[in-house]
């Protein structure tokens, strides 16, 4: 089927994946992991729709757009929140996206509800879960239960802005059916879970 | 497949222990993560707020909030009572008072004053909460009818479809083509009423379960006979606990009455903002987080459990009778919609209006007065401060109407200290499912506060939410936007 990007017209097969054929930036979408389209860090406009390029297949006749300057402020913006809420210092194609959009996080001011402040977890002889760097993209969640795994260690907190991953019962990780297999420290994009063999 | 719910087996339990927990997870047959991410989301299992609660709604914010929150132990999120505003809740382990004329008045006992209603034909001449009063007053004639195969499935759908019948709830998208969406569906289908009306502003599906229970249920049967729905669920508001009672009375005397054609039952909702939108409605009915979900499938398709489902909005299928009874041309050419009118006007209430009245003879029926307004909110929270007065109140129009809330504010408030309770409730109700929202949200609140009138900021603002998953996190800014806009014009 044909359809076109930026323009130019492409051919492709059908049931492909706009993140197949296009390039813009994404975070929560993992190929392992069922987690797509909350990051909205790749969204495209299609005829006119933002729609996230992860979970949108191509249809002949589409007309996508991947560098609007309407996407070029929303992805910007989105990269400088995250660093304004939240510790990217593990998160080094995270802090390049930043640089390369002309992020300026500091031109929001403060904002007084901020992930910063959490105190790392040591629960577990395995791994850190050092919620100050969590984005809270979920794939962390899916990876321990439908996406991969299926035991079910992990599920989430709150809601808004502080939801972040917990255990069942908030209880430490060696008491929950965890079964250490490192799924969860593989597919976190941020450092926020990390192998303690990584600290000094 | 079906399984029992989590949330009523959690509410079954209150207040709930790690034991407790653990049994109602059993029982659903979910594991016991999934259950603790609920218990960890919905506020009435993490802990109700206690004591004397103000209720927090853009009514109160114009009315001298900083001195009536000292008076209180805290806030509570908009009610529907903004037309009795300022007023306060109280709190006292799960049980909830409305203090009211002196008295503390059980949530279980509270309806919106009757008198508020001005209208004819949602509206009843009196409160309507006996099934013989309810046909003595015309009504069950085209249930009766349906039910006598007197009325068949397609001419209800046509009938709905000829009237152009637009959802009440505040997305106002053709009733006729979710109808027949899942009516083309395979079985089981399912009907959910959406009645969990949340927008602060918006008091009508309220009022109308409050006092005209049977009117919602005869539309809700129509529509579900219409599309073959096996069974009804109406989702209420949490709070919403007087309307949940009247209507379970109202379902038994029609089932008495040989009446009931499918199997109708109340849901308790999640009693949070969110549990509007109407996928997070099914997530949380299928004993999950009250999160959205991503669209396509919708839930026509997909809905409950995963098969074809109608959700749709209290006054929508309200009207469904009404389109019957008058014929959809007639229906048509006065179409009645609700509108909850309060703040500066003398006599705020719930005025039914025909579609295309303008904003100002709107405020006028209310007894406000335009020239003595500073501006006006239409639609909510999800909604726009205006002052153009000539404005026709109809859907697609150049102002969203939401779902028909108007505050009005007099030339003395302080339309910056309303928006920051708007911009306060979109950071507590925002889900964090998405990215945009919740940080949106949150950077929202810190510019209200400060005052931040730098146009390219609040232009990325409202272009990174605009983002979001769902009309939520989408329509945050729009009001930040407007007020801008008025500032400017004044």
């Amino acid at each position: 089927m044909r359809l076109k990007v930026n323009g130019h017209e492409a051919e492709v097969q059908e049931g492909t994946l706009l993140l197949e054929i296009t390039d813009p930036p994404h975070l929560c979408y993992h190929p392992h992991a069922e987690t797509r389209g909350l990051c909205r860090l790749c969204l495209v406009e299609v005829d006119g729709r933002l729609l996230p390029a992860c979970t949108t297949q191509a249809q002949e006749g589409m007309e996508v757009r991947t560098d609007t300057e309407d996407l070029r402020i929303l992805r910007r913006t989105l990269l400088e929140w995250l660093a304004l809420t939240t510790d990217l210092s593990q998160a080094p194609s995270l802090l390049e996206l930043l640089k390369a959009h002309q992020g300026r996080p500091q031109r929001w001011g403060s904002v007084s509800l901020s992930r910063r402040e959490r105190e790392p977890i040591r629960d577990n002889p395995f791994f850190l879960r050092d919620y100050a760097k969590c984005v809270n993209c979920r794939r962390c969640v899916d990876a321990c239960g439908d996406g991969i795994m299926g035991v079910y260690a992990l599920t989430l907190e709150g809601k808004g802005l502080m939801a972040h991953p917990t255990t069942p019962l908030d209880r430490p990780l060696p008491e929950t059916p965890c079964v250490f297999c490192g799924n969860c420290v593989q597919v976190c994009p941020t450092g926020a879970l990390r192998p303690l063999s990584m600290e000094v | 497949m079906e399984k029992p719910s989590l949330l009523p087996l959690l509410d079954a339990r209150l207040p709930l222990s790690e034991e407790k927990v653990a049994e109602a997870t059993r029982l659903a047959g979910v594991p016991l993560a999934q259950a603790w991410g609920v218990v960890r989301y919905y506020p009435r299992y993490r802990g109700l707020p206690q004591g004397r609660l103000l209720v927090d709604d853009p009514v109160a914010r114009a009315r001298g909030f900083a001195r009536l929150l000292e008076e209180a132990d805290g806030t509570h999120p908009p009610l529907g009572l903004e037309a009795l505003s300022p007023i306060h809740v109280r709190v006292e382990g799960e049980k909830r008072y409305v203090e009211w004329e002196g008295r503390l008045i059980p949530f279980k006992e509270f309806r919106l004053p009757f008198a508020l209603g001005h209208g004819n034909r949602l509206l009843p001449p009196e409160p309507i909460l006996e099934l013989a009063q309810y046909e003595a007053l015309g009504g069950l004639v085209f249930l009766r009818r349906a039910l006598k195969n007197l009325l068949a499935p397609e001419a209800i759908l046509r009938a709905v479809e000829e009237a152009g019948l637009l959802g009440r709830g505040g997305a106002a998208f053709p009733a006729h083509i979710k109808m027949r969406a899942v009516a083309r569906g395979e079985p089981p289908r399912y009907l959910v009423v959406n009645a969990d009306e949340s927008e602060p502003g918006n008091f009508k599906d309220r009022f109308l379960l409050e006092h005209h229970p049977f009117l919602v249920l005869e539309g809700t049967l129509l529509a579900a006979l219409a599309i073959g729905a096996s069974r009804v669920f109406l989702y209420v508001r949490d709070e919403l606990e007087a309307a949940m009672l009247g209507l379970e009375k109202a379902i038994a005397e029609l089932q008495e009455a040989g009446l009931l054609p499918v199997p109708t039952e109340v849901f308790r909702s999640g009693g949070l903002y969110i549990c509007g939108e109407e996928t997070a409605l099914l997530e949380s009915m299928e004993g999950k987080r009250a999160e959205p979900r991503l669209k396509p499938p919708f839930p026509v398709e997909k809905g409950l459990w995963g098969r074809p489902t109608l959700v749709q909005n209290v006054e929508t299928l309200a009207n469904l009778p009404l389109i019957l009874r008058e014929g959809p041309g007639t229906w048509r050419e006065k179409e009645p919609k609700l509108f909850s009118i309060t703040g500066d006007v003398a006599r705020p209430g719930l005025y039914e209006l025909p579609l295309g009245t303008s904003l100002e003879d709107a405020l006028r029926k209310a007894e406000g007065e335009p020239e003595a307004l500073k501006a006006v909110l239409l639609g909510g929270a999800a909604g726009v401060f205006t002052r153009d007065f000539a404005f026709p109140l109809r859907y697609k129009g150049r102002l969203p109407l939401g779902a028909g809330a108007i505050v009005a504010f007099g030339k003395e408030v302080d339309l910056w200290e309303v928006l920051l309770g708007l911009a306060e409730f979109f950071r507590e109700e925002s889900c964090g499912k998405c990215f945009p929202c919740p940080l949106g949200t949150a950077v929202q609140v810190e510019m209200v506060r400060r005052r931040e009138r730098n146009r390219d900021l609040v232009h990325h603002l409202g272009q990174a939410l605009k983002g979001s998953l769902c009309g939520l996190g989408q329509s945050a800014y729009w009001a930040y936007q407007s007020l801008l806009e008025v500032e400017g014009a004044a």
